[in-house]
């Protein structure tokens, strides 16, 4: 051991020559975390970057303009404006005329590719046409229909006039169409009124998310009613009142492994319970939203359990030492006083409720569903199902669409958040 | 009355007269439990009424506990178990029949670090009163307000914004507004934790004059680790060492003429 004692003098000048090393270290360390920030930073701006600039144009596609004659004989021949009846008329052929009469295609074979130029979905729009407004019978008007999304991917440049024709899935002739169109002024790039009105369809330029929006609305409603009370219910009980014993140990130790656990686990325990047992339909959103409720209730319940821990001790001792009921302690100022957290945890848990794909694919909220759900009985989809269908999809134009709608669900999650952060607000305002 | 005080025993063990004639709370051979470890080793003590009694002794000698046990904060706490018997008014306070909420609406309890519930100085001094009912209408609500803060000494200061938090209010305000909150539900004894020990000299003689009035009117015990406050506010003063009442008796002859040497000790300044 060495016993040498350091004068003052020595150990000012040791401490003076540690300090360039010491304030280095600093520096360097205030260095990797403007790194890491800045490419967290970089990253971020690059994926908003990439979905923005290729979601934008997913919120738009190619019309074409017709002049048409709205008939009643041909289009509604019942005369009753029924669905039996506009679907017997004859709105495609009007549709085909009045395109026909642009383009003048010779022979059978050309006219049936020019009819594909439009959308499949012409009919459909003519009969909703007619039914908001039947003062359209026995006038010419000029209505818009989407193209086909070959044509629109065309005219977007994705499918390319050099490429050869075998290749190419437009032909040479479908082109010299468009070009007509074009020539003449009809054909125009506007705001699509399928991606936000629309449902799941195989035409990607008529797939829309609305179906998949109010899917996930109607899911995530669910989601929050069964967990958010039965969550807080039990982080109130575990925390306020519960003994602490082997028996609450051991429930929470099980609650903290079941926020670990995946959630496609969840999704099996559903199919199994609700479906196999409780015999409940496949890909409703009442399912679904059970189904999410089990997987986000483990992170409910342990932020509420924190949320409740930091209520400062002082105040319940004072609403004891006055007298309250523990109910009333609870109420009056456990539940106020922790509900920012609560509510912080909760949101956490219901945007993740809200970007999860695999419990639902187990229950079936896969499958192909055109009707936009009325009620939670109805079988519907959610906003990244759909997604992760569309991605799946061969056609050119569902890439738009798939970033279109990941602009959607982000948006969604956005507003959901800046919802929790104004209650938040307004609730500690209150203190 | 005279058969609770034959069932006391170990009388030995506590110097002075444990005892009084107008007693209100009758504490009665109280041991109390924290898991195994004793905090409160066979303690006898008459609270009598309208008296102001403090507790001294040194840190960890048990004294906050036993205050504790006059209105049952300590069933908060689950690993603590109390034996022995208290009475209000000659009715057991541990009997398996009373409910601790009447209980704690007739002993009411400051805390050492003042603890205003995150609302405003009304609702504050106004949750008593509405939680136990006792208001038949607004007006009687704000007259019991406005009274319990005239009490508590704080009328005068906040009466212009009794809608602001009470958390925004200094230490000594907050603490005479737990002060108000406690007396607003009409209590019969008050329990006051060390309630100037978070204060600073000013805020603590405006607490201990005010002590000095509702001492008029309530029983109140004090726990206090400054022996000049409870030379100032009480008249009675018992002396806790580790779990045991060592002595009880008149304050001035505590702090003068001590009878147990460890009493004589700790004011003396070679314990605690």
């Amino acid at each position: 051991m060495n016993k040498k004692r350091i004068t003052p003098l020595e150990a000012t000048n040791t401490v003076k020559k540690s300090i360039v090393k010491r304030r280095s270290k600093d520096n360097r360390l205030k260095l990797y975390g403007r790194i890491a920030i800045g490419l967290a930073v970089c990253f971020l701006l690059f994926l908003f970057y990439s979905i923005f600039t290729k979601g934008y144009p997913g919120f738009f596609q190619y019309y074409v303009t017709l002049d048409i004659n709205f008939d009643r004989d041909r289009i509604d021949p019942q005369g009753d404006l029924s669905d039996n009846s506009l679907f017997d008329g004859e709105a495609s052929k009007i549709v085909n005329e009045s395109l026909f009469s642009i383009i003048e295609p010779k022979g059978r074979k050309a006219k049936k590719q020019a009819k594909k130029i439009v959308s499949s979905g012409k009919d459909v729009r003519i009969a909703k046409m007619v039914k908001n407004n039947p003062s359209l019978f026995g006038t010419i008007t000029k209505v818009k229909f989407a193209l086909d999304d070959d044509i629109d991917s065309f005219l977007r440049g994705y499918i390319k006039r050099e490429t050869p024709e075998s290749e190419r899935r437009i032909s040479d002739k479908v082109i010299g169409f468009v070009d007509k169109l074009n020539q003449d002024g009809r054909i125009t790039y506007e705001f699509s009124d399928y991606i936000l009105k629309g449902s799941a369809s195989g035409n990607p330029e008529m797939a829309g998310i609305k179906g998949a929006f109010i899917g996930s609305m109607l899911t995530l409603s669910i989601c929050l009613l069964i967990s958010f009370p039965l969550g807080v219910a039990t982080a109130v009980y575990l925390e306020e009142i519960a003994k602490k014993n082997r028996i609450t140990e051991f429930i929470e130790v099980n609650i903290n492994n079941l926020a670990a656990v995946p959630s496609v686990v969840f999704g099996i325990m559903g199919l199994a319970i609700f479906i196999s047992i409780f015999g409940m339909p496949r890909s409703i959103p009442l399912v679904g939203g059970m189904v999410l409720a089990l997987m986000t209730l483990p992170t409910i319940i342990i932020s509420s359990r924190a949320a409740i821990r930091a209520v400062p001790p002082s105040v319940r001792d004072a609403a004891y030492g006055i007298g309250a009921s523990k109910l009333q302690v609870i109420f009056h100022h456990v539940i106020p006083l922790a509900m920012p957290g609560m509510l912080t945890g909760t949101i956490i848990g219901m945007a993740q409720a809200l970007g999860e794909t695999a419990p639902l694919l187990m229950i079936g909220m896969v499958a192909f569903i055109v009707d936009i759900p009325n009620s939670v009985m109805d079988p519907g989809t959610v906003l990244p199902v759909q997604i992760f269908m569309w991605a799946d999809f061969a056609e050119r134009m569902f890439i738009q669409k798939t970033s279109a709608a990941i602009i959607v669900l982000l948006g969604f999650l956005i507003s959901m958040n800046a919802f929790a952060v104004y209650l938040r607000k307004k609730l500690e305002r209150r203190w | 009355m005279e058969n609770i005080k034959e069932d006391f025993k170990n009388l030995d063990l506590t110097v002075g007269d444990v005892f009084s004639k107008d007693a209100r709370l009758k504490a009665r051979n109280v041991n109390v439990f924290y898991g195994s470890n004793k905090a409160i080793d066979n303690v006898t003590i008459d609270i009598g009424n309208k008296e102001v009694i403090s507790l001294i002794g040194p840190s960890g000698c048990g004294k906050s506990t036993f205050l504790r046990c006059f209105n049952r904060m300590n069933d908060t706490i689950d690993s603590c178990r109390i034996e022995g018997k208290i009475t209000l008014d000659n009715e057991n306070i541990y009997n398996e029949k009373i409910d601790v909420v009447p209980l704690r609406a007739r002993i009411g309890m400051v805390f050492q670090k003042p603890n205003p519930f995150p609302k405003s100085i009304y609702d504050n001094v106004a949750y008593g009163p509405r939680i136990h009912g006792l208001s038949e209408n607004k007006e009687h609500l704000d007259n019991i307000v406005e009274e319990s803060l005239k009490r508590a000494g704080l009328w005068e200061e906040v009466n212009d914004r009794l809608l602001s938090p009470g958390t925004g209010l200094s230490g000594g305000q907050q603490q005479r507004l737990c002060i108000a909150r406690a007396i607003a539900v009409s209590p019969e004894v008050i329990l006051m934790d060390e309630p100037c020990s978070a204060l600073d000299p000013i805020a603590t003689a405006k607490i201990e004059e005010l002590i000095h009035e509702l001492g008029n009117e309530y029983s109140i015990v004090i726990v206090t680790h400054s022996m000049q406050q409870a030379a100032r506010v009480s008249k009675r003063t018992a002396y806790f060492h580790l779990g045991k009442l060592i002595e009880v008796g008149k304050t001035k002859e505590i702090f003068t003429r001590p009878r147990h040497n460890q009493t004589e000790a700790y004011i003396s300044g070679k314990i605690g």
